[in-house]
């Protein structure tokens, strides 16, 4: 971890980009700022997002625009029951003229990936999605592909309860490093909604606002972002509580605190802030944690939610203290 | 089977309590070893699922074999089966150790008959604790046999038992309640209860949690502990007395093993009444004197009579052998001194006498037996041997005092007056007008003294006269106004209280006169029983006087001790004390400057002699009244106080100038570790000072709010203006920087930033918070409760140890 403390933190220049971004994937959806700050804080995290709600409230939408507004590769997919693994990663096919197998990359090369309802796409396909995700890598036929970078996964999903879905596993759910939902538009962002997309699609008129580049700097200065050893414990303490609590069935994994830290970087530097603060975490918890939990049958049955259990537990973990006469 | 255990350890706790019994602790491996049966057979009892009632009988059959391994082994069958001969041998023993306990005052020589007794004793204990604790499940009655025990050294033990041995015995008394209340919580299953935080070792889900309510009941079980230690000492206590004999330790029961303390004031005249003269005693002293031999020492006056205080005797306190005596009180050794040897042999005859007749002062007295002097009177008693047909050689110190030294005697020390100048409130007043009257020309403590012995013997014109009685106050104004008739002891009784009323420590002594010579010794006979009174001065301790009238006319063999015999008016040279009729007619008052004794010491002197003098101004019950409401109201400012001292030490640290940081790595810990200099000290300090300020005024951050989310709350949920909001903010945002942040930065805070966020809360709260805040501040109580805590996680963590390692056993 030389790097964060050789690479001065570029937080100047991040700031108005990230904020450049986040206003042209404003433009395209409404009133969901929030929503898109987590988006970005996910991207210059290195992570991958799942975002998850009922069919047609933009989470498609959100995945191209901010692909769109990056001036970088986007491949989209649409997973449905009958997708194969190497419709995602690519296949070897004979070439008849070099009289040799070559390879066709899948649509998993490209910087952002929008996984379209990957909840509908078989276990085998999804799982050869999260392999790419994890490794930032394809092996077909015994050789290995490097992805590009920066990579992103974007995936949507419906709920479970949607009919033809097949639920992502656990150990699929924990490698996303933020689930959203998007939710309802207010009214008001609805009516403008109405009004903007009436004729044409916004999208159409997006221009990127920034480079890959750029991207990749951004990455790097979050990276050389500051967290002290209180907050790290103040983490750790987080996702120790998951694990110790009896309304949970499943904790937290520790490559969630992994991301915990990396997503709470990209929150702080998003703010022009180079430390990180116990706030950045609390704000992040929920997203973060809350998708990799299983709740108790007890919990199940008070219908209390894993989103629920998280924020009573926040209440309960103390911060750290500075510890002085 | 863990209840079984737990009465042992219970049993074993309260019986450290009987320690200060013994000389030595060789008893205590024998009870220990009785504990041990007992509770090895309650917990195979309870392995085994033997029946209830089968145990009592099973502990019964324990024991004995056990008290016969321990004592009479070579007599049993095969060491441990009780025959004829060994059960004899134990009987025997037990009977030894009951003369023992008898003859002996604690701490008691370990002899084998007390370690036998002690040993069935704690061994039954332990039986019954096992009986109603782990077979009844009655574990609070099991508290009544241990209270039994602990009653043992309470009861017989003159000191107080130290708080320690009493801390021991109730945490063994609480093990074994924890040890019951987990029993009966296991039998209902699964208790619904939020685990503890801290609490890392999730066993199995197959035991029910108990933690919680662990923790809880032992919490309450540790405050009552502390409670009961601690109260007490805030309680004006009585003066610890033996509530039944054992031993030497007075009392006033007429048990076997007691010392009995006859009314000697109702016993004077009796004897002095005897038709037939009989020798008590006779003795040789080295200087061919007759001597006061005193037997006992009357010290608290209730308004009617002179009564006796129980002696006590410490083991230290023995004398015989050669033993000496504890030092004389008040004798300074820069007095003159004069040492003379006593041989003294008491008739055979006399009636039951626990108490030598010794002259005062004595510094060692020969004598064989049990005998034990009282600390403050030197009083000679024994709870086992009695004074009839010894004979004995005592050591005497007497002090020659001059009346110069007697005159610049100082105050007395206040124990001395408290225990000596005490007077019933009801005293008439025309006593105490008396006994300024007769005194008024003398200056110091010990002229008065002598005026008031002059006045009893001579001038007061008193007739010494066995045919008069009664006690109380109405006798004594009788005797002194009235009739002026009595005998020794109205004359010792009136001169004691006189003397009390003018600030001089005063006590009836009760013994013998000096007796008449027969050929070289001195016969003591039931006609020279005696009263007299004893007076403290300070450097020379208690001095006899003699107010009783001397003589044919008075009791015979009286006599005025010569330091009383002080030099009048320089134109009346000493003469003898038969002479004194004409002296009196010229008290000191003549001419205060011509006394020789007085000459040379200079109006300095005598000033300062005559303010020690000064009757102790009553205080009034108001003012005590006062003075306590006032202490209360000190001991509530205390919290009040700490904040305010508190507040100014973080405030003034504030002004240290920046140092440089240093690199905190905590290796694991929850808490930064903030050096407390520089500006990092300062910022941490108003952090600090902002969260007692909000615990104060009610507003207490929760220990998941971050500095930003307290900032939030405070600006937005109270009425803070602009400024203060903008303080607030700044000072979070400093502690934030420190904290986290690579650069602490050079966010200013100082104590404006505090006084606005402090005005803006007071502004917020009512008027009954506020007051709160400022003379009761949570804050400090909250510290103090930290304290109380981090010594009950102490408790917690000692326990856990014991639990785990009894798992670990099993």
């Amino acid at each position: 971890m030389a790097l964060t403390h050789d690479v001065p933190p570029r937080l100047d220049d991040l700031v108005p980009t990230a904020h450049r971004i986040g206003q042209a994937i404003e433009s395209v959806i409404e009133g969901k700022g929030d929503v898109i700050r987590l988006t970005l804080t996910v991207m210059l995290a290195e992570g991958h997002l799942l975002i998850e709600d009922v069919p047609g409230v933009g989470k498609t939408m959100l995945a191209k625009a901010l692909a769109r507004s990056i001036d970088c590769t986007v491949r989209r997919v649409q997973f449905t029951p009958d997708l194969l693994p190497s419709d995602i990663t690519g296949v070897s096919a004979y070439n008849q003229q070099t009289r040799d197998f070559e390879f066709k990359p899948g649509p998993v090369f490209a910087n952002i990936v929008v996984g379209d309802e990957i909840n509908r796409a078989s276990p085998k396909t999804q799982s050869a999605l999260l392999e790419c995700m994890e490794e930032h890598q394809v092996t077909v036929d015994g050789v290995t592909y490097p992805l590009e970078s920066p990579f992103m996964v974007i995936a949507t999903q419906n709920p479970i309860e949607m009919e033809g879905t097949y639920p992502l596993p656990e150990a699929q759910r924990d490698r996303f490093t933020a689930r959203i939902a998007m939710g309802y538009p207010e009214p008001t962002a609805e009516l403008e909604m109405l009004d903007v997309h009436g004729g044409t699609s916004p999208l159409d008129k997006l221009q990127a606002v920034a480079t890959t580049a750029e991207v990749t700097a951004l990455i790097a200065a979050v990276r050389a972002v500051y967290v002290s050893h209180p907050v790290k414990r103040y983490a750790i303490d987080l996702v120790t509580a998951t694990r110790r609590s009896p309304d949970l069935r499943l904790g937290a994994s520790p490559r969630s605190t992994l991301q915990l830290v990396r997503a709470a970087r990209a929150h702080a530097a998003l703010q022009g802030r180079d430390y990180v603060i116990p706030d950045d975490l609390q704000d992040l918890a929920v997203p973060v944690l809350a998708h990799r939990l299983l709740p108790s049958i007890e919990a199940q049955s008070q219908r209390r939610l894993p989103e629920q259990v998280m924020a009573d537990l926040l209440h309960r973990v103390p911060v750290p203290e500075a510890r002085a006469r | 089977m863990r209840l079984a255990l737990a009465s042992g350890a219970a049993t074993l706790a309260v019986s450290f309590t009987l320690y200060p019994l013994f000389a030595t602790g060789a008893w205590f491996w024998y009870a220990l070893g009785a504990i041990l049966t007992v509770t090895a057979l309650g917990a195979g009892a309870s392995r085994f699922s033997i029946p209830d009632w089968a145990v009592l009988p099973a502990g019964l059959v324990g024991l004995t074999m056990y008290t016969t391994a321990a004592f009479s082994r070579d007599q049993a069958w095969l060491w441990v089966f009780p025959t004829f001969d060994s059960v004899a041998e134990v009987a025997a023993l037990w009977a030894l150790g009951f003369d023992d306990i008898q003859r002996y005052a604690a701490p008691v020589p370990a002899s084998q008959g007390i370690i036998a007794l002690t040993t069935a004793g704690v061994g039954l204990i332990a039986l019954l604790v096992d009986l109603f604790a782990a077979r009844m499940r009655l574990a609070a009655l099991a508290g009544l046999p241990l209270l039994a025990l602990f009653t043992v050294p309470a009861a017989v033990i003159t000191e107080p038992l130290a708080w320690p041995s009493f801390i021991i015995a109730a945490l063994g008394y609480l093990v074994l309640l924890l040890a019951d209340g987990r029993e009966r919580v296991n039998r209902w299953g699964r208790a619904v209860l939020a685990r503890r935080q801290a609490g890392g070792s999730d066993s199995p889900a197959t035991q029910p949690h108990v933690g919680a309510l662990k923790l809880s009941g032992k919490r309450i079980g540790f405050a009552a502990i502390a409670l009961a230690v601690l109260v007490p000492t805030a309680l004006p206590t009585l003066s610890p007395n033996p509530l039944f004999g054992f031993g030497v330790g007075g009392g006033l029961g007429r048990g076997s093993n007691t010392i009995t303390i006859p009314n000697p004031i109702a016993g004077l005249r009796g004897q002095l009444e005897l038709p037939a003269k009989a020798t008590v005693l006779s003795y040789t002293s080295s200087d061919a004197a007759p001597r006061y031999l005193r037997l006992w020492s009357l010290d608290t006056f209730n308004g009617d009579e002179f009564q006796m205080t129980a002696p006590t005797g410490r083991p230290e306190d023995r004398v015989g052998a050669g033993g000496r005596l504890p030092p004389a009180p008040g004798l300074s050794p820069s007095v003159a001194m004069r040492t003379n040897e006593l041989g003294v042999e008491v008739s055979p005859d006399i009636n039951r006498l626990e108490f030598l007749p010794l002259p005062y002062n004595t510094t060692s007295v020969d004598i064989e037996g049990d005998w034990r002097a009282d600390r403050s009177t030197l009083v000679v008693f024994s709870t086992t041997e009695l004074a009839a047909g010894q004979s004995y050689r005592v050591t005497t110190v007497e002090p020659e005092p001059t009346a110069r030294t007697l005159d610049g005697a100082a105050a007395p020390p206040d124990d001395i007056k408290t225990r000596y100048l005490q007077l019933p409130d009801d005293l008439p007043e025309e006593i105490r007008e008396l006994a300024v009257r007769e005194t008024a020309g003398a200056r110091t403590p010990f002229r008065k003294a002598v005026e008031l012995q002059n006045w009893f013997t001579r001038r007061g014109g008193f007739t010494y006269s066995l045919a008069t009685g009664g006690h109380g106050s109405s006798a004594l104004i009788d005797f002194l106004m009235h009739t002026r008739t009595g005998y020794c002891e109205q004359f010792a009784v009136s001169m004691a209280v006189l003397s009390r009323v003018l600030g001089i420590p005063a006590r009836v002594a009760i013994g013998y006169t000096g007796g008449t010579r027969v050929g070289d010794r001195w016969e003591v006979s039931t006609r020279d029983t005696h009263a007299w009174p004893e007076l403290y001065f300070e450097g020379v301790g208690w001095l006899a006087f003699e107010p009783t009238p001397a003589g044919s006319a008075g009791q015979g063999s009286a006599r005025v001790p010569a330091y009383t015999r002080i030099a009048e008016p320089s134109d009346d040279t000493e003469r003898p004390g038969d002479t004194a009729a004409e002296r009196n007619s010229e008290p000191d008052e003549a001419d205060p400057s011509a006394a020789p004794a007085t000459r040379g010491q200079g109006p300095l002197d005598r000033e300062g002699t005559s303010s020690s003098t000064a009757v102790e101004e009553e205080f009034p019950v108001i003012a005590w009244v006062g003075v306590g409401v006032g202490a209360v109201a000190l001991l509530l400012l205390v919290p009040a106080f700490a904040r305010v001292v508190m507040r100014f030490r973080r405030l003034r640290a504030m002004s240290v100038p920046v140092a440089a940081r240093e690199d905190v790595a905590v290796p694991y810990g929850r808490a930064v570790e903030v050096r407390s200099a520089g500006r990092e000290g300062a910022v941490t300090r108003v952090w600090a000072e902002l969260d007692d300020m909000l615990y104060d005024y009610g507003m207490s951050r929760e220990p998941s709010e971050s500095p930003r989310a307290l900032a939030r709350r405070l600006s937005e949920g109270n009425a803070f203006g602009p400024e203060a909001a903008e303080a607030v903010k700044r000072i979070t945002a400093a502690i934030e920087r420190l904290m986290f942040a690579r650069d602490p930065g050079g966010t200013a805070v100082g104590a404006a930033d505090l006084k606005l966020v402090r005005a803006a809360l007071a502004a917020s709260v009512g008027r009954r918070r506020r007051w709160r805040a400022a003379l009761l501040p949570p804050s400090t109580l909250r510290r103090l409760g930290s304290v109380g805590t981090r010594l009950l996680d102490v408790f917690d963590r000692l326990e856990s140890l014991e639990i785990r390692r009894a798992t670990a056993r099993r």
